[in-house]
């Protein structure tokens, strides 16, 4: 047998063992894959600091320095069809949101999360907190939406994850049909929250809302 | 491609190629589910590659080997760490599959790629880190030994 009848037999043979798979289906959710996506990166991120930490201390007592040592933050823009996150080097990040396409929440969540920004995203859903952590405001402020080179208004906000008081989260909920959207934001307490399906009134207090054009507080 | 819409497309497809390099449904649904996790956190590396899903059954196949290692060294092989055997599912009783699980990862990588998921040989370098004559060459000498341990496969030069 020649080597490229060999070859071609085992390609053959293994393609016939894979279809014959079929009924073989994936049974772990989505949501179960990022939940454990976000969590490896927490633990990769205290190995980090932890690791920093540990140099930094070093390098104080080598040339005796005391005081505060800042971290770097990278700055950059991830633009996709539903969104542009655009990272400052001060830590703060600006989200603007493209109305017309549809948001992933998954993908939105990691890239924040890439970000420093420990996020909550749902689409078609809402989380809150009883009662709400407070201090949104320092963390999210609205700006008014521009129309860029597309023919619809885009949202945009501007987050600053230094201002999160410990134990929270950003919960972003999103709500899109024929082309609009409303997009709400609050902070929400790790682990203690509940999701509805229901729009938050662009009034509710706690919460910002953008809805196209318009921002509410 | 947003994470969710390429989750969707492409589990089943890595958890049946990862399935057939170890022949265990649960621990290559496990598997599957960790190389998923990774591709997640890197989205914004793995979302540009050719064959996403190649990147995933990779990570899949190394956290396997690395588990086995850990194993090996906390406990003293014994009946209970071998390795599940196949017969958890009945269409798992192929002879290429279960001679594939014996190959050296390496080799089970170059299989993988280029044989189940159709990669080029540079696509598969590429994504390996190895030159693209060493990924011909860990191919060679795995069609080699799946062909030695195989006789079905001589016989059939025999019959055509």
């Amino acid at each position: 047998m020649s080597d490229d009848t060999a070859l071609g037999t085992v390609r053959e043979s293994l393609a016939s063992a894979r279809d014959s798979l079929t009924a073989v289906q994936m049974r772990t959710p989505l949501d179960s894959i990022v939940r454990n996506g976000r969590a490896a990166r927490r633990r990769h991120r205290l190995l980090a600091l932890a690791s920093t930490g540990a140099v930094a201390a070093v390098a104080a007592l080598a040339v005796g320095l005391t005081g505060v040592t800042g971290s770097a933050h990278r700055a950059g823009t991830i633009r996709t069809a539903a969104f542009i996150l655009v990272s400052h080097s001060d830590g703060t990040a600006t989200l603007t949101i493209n109305p017309l396409v549809l948001l992933d929440p998954g993908t939105l969540q990691s890239d924040l999360d890439q970000d420093g920004i420990p996020a909550m995203v749902t689409a078609g859903s809402f989380c809150s907190s009883d009662p709400q952590p407070a201090g949104l405001s320092d963390v999210v402020s609205s700006e008014p939406a521009t129309s860029g080179s597309g023919p619809v208004a885009e949202p945009t906000i501007t987050i600053d994850p230094a201002a999160m008081p410990a134990g929270t989260e950003l919960s972003f909920g999103n709500f899109q049909a024929a082309g609009s959207q409303q997009t709400s934001f609050t902070l929400v307490s790790t682990g203690s929250y509940t999701c509805t399906s229901t729009p938050p009134a662009l009034d509710a207090s706690g919460i910002i809302t953008l809805a196209n054009s318009r921002a509410v507080q | 491609m947003e994470f969710s819409e390429f989750y969707e497309s492409a589990r089943d497809e890595c958890l049946r190629v990862v399935l057939l390099n170890v022949r265990d449904r649960l621990l290559a649904e496990e598997l599957v589910a960790e190389g998923f996790a990774r591709a997640w956190m890197s989205w914004r590396k793995v979302r540009h590659l050719q064959v996403p899903q190649a990147w995933v059954v990779r990570v899949a196949l190394n956290v396997n080997v690395s588990r086995w290692r850990r194993r090996r060294r906390e406990v003293a092989l014994g009946s209970h760490d071998r390795p599940t055997p196949a017969g958890q599912d009945a269409v798992m009783s192929d002879e290429v599959p279960a001679a594939l699980v014996r190959r050296p990862l390496r080799q089970r990588e170059v299989v993988t790629l280029r044989l189940l998921l159709d990669l080029d040989t540079e696509t598969t370098a590429g994504l390996l880190g190895i030159a693209p004559g060493t990924v011909s060459a860990h191919l060679h000498k795995a069609v080699a030994a799946l062909r030695s341990t195989i006789p079905r496969l001589d016989d059939q030069e025999v019959r055509t």
